[in-house]
């Protein structure tokens, strides 16, 4: 059995961390795509119907506040992960 | 919700009900005497907040632009406000007189309120429904009886 001294067990550790922080930050870029399209569609339903304009700008800020909450899981994720280890 | 129609009153009644919420970790924290937790908290909901009243003013905007270039406005600004975040995180996390977990939780304490809201809303829309239900059952029945 290969057997590793405890300078490189904690080198592949830390490498191992930082690259699960990398992967947990591909998904702050979700929310992102997703904002854009609400925004592109809510910009057609004003033009459609320009009286409704409260209402869209009031739901589409309760869903994007929704939304973003999983980029910033992913963004503690990824700190605790470069932080801690 | 009732302000629906009305985003500037809307912005108001969901900060208020965030701060009205927050006030019971807060006091919590303020009575234990974790004076980091407390900070961390406070500095989170802060954020959140202003963050909030940016996402209006940004949505505002958006809503008068051509439909391609306010999908890439609101994405680029998506991600503006994301450097925000991480940069909030990493002062939380680095800096020893505030608490990381609870910043972060101040940072989602705005997103609990609207989802409790929305959830404590259907569920009172569900109630009525059923209670009107009943009603009528109880009228129909009360109809037949007397003739």
């Amino acid at each position: 059995m290969v057997e590793f001294a405890p300078e490189v067990i904690d080198t592949i550790i830390r490498a191992s961390a930082l690259l699960g922080a990398g992967f947990a930050m591909i998904a702050g870029i979700g929310p992102g795509i997703g904002q854009g399209y609400a925004a592109g569609k809510a910009v057609e339903s004003v033009a459609r119907d320009p009286e409704a304009r409260g209402n869209i700008i009031t739901t589409m800020l309760l869903g994007q506040a929704v939304a973003e909450s999983t980029g910033i899981y992913s963004l503690v994720i990824a700190i605790v992960l470069i932080f801690t280890i | 919700m009732k302000y629906i129609n009305n985003p500037d009153r809307m912005q108001i009644e969901i900060i208020k009900r965030t701060y009205l919420v927050s006030s019971l970790p807060i006091a919590y924290s303020l009575i234990s005497g974790e004076f980091e937790t407390l900070l961390g908290f406070v500095f989170g909901l802060v954020i959140s907040t202003l963050i909030l009243r940016l996402r209006v003013i940004n949505i505002e905007r958006s809503l008068d632009m051509e439909e391609e270039k306010a999908e890439t406005f609101i994405r680029n600004r998506y991600f503006i406000e994301y450097a925000i975040y991480l940069v909030v995180l990493v002062v939380a996390r680095t800096n020893p007189s505030l608490n990381f977990l609870a910043a972060a939780v101040g940072l989602f304490m705005m997103k609990f309120t609207v989802i409790m809201w929305v959830i404590f809303d259907m569920a009172k829309g569900g109630l009525k429904n059923k209670l009107q239900e009943y009603k009528d059952l109880k009228e129909d029945k009360s109809e037949k009886g007397g003739n």
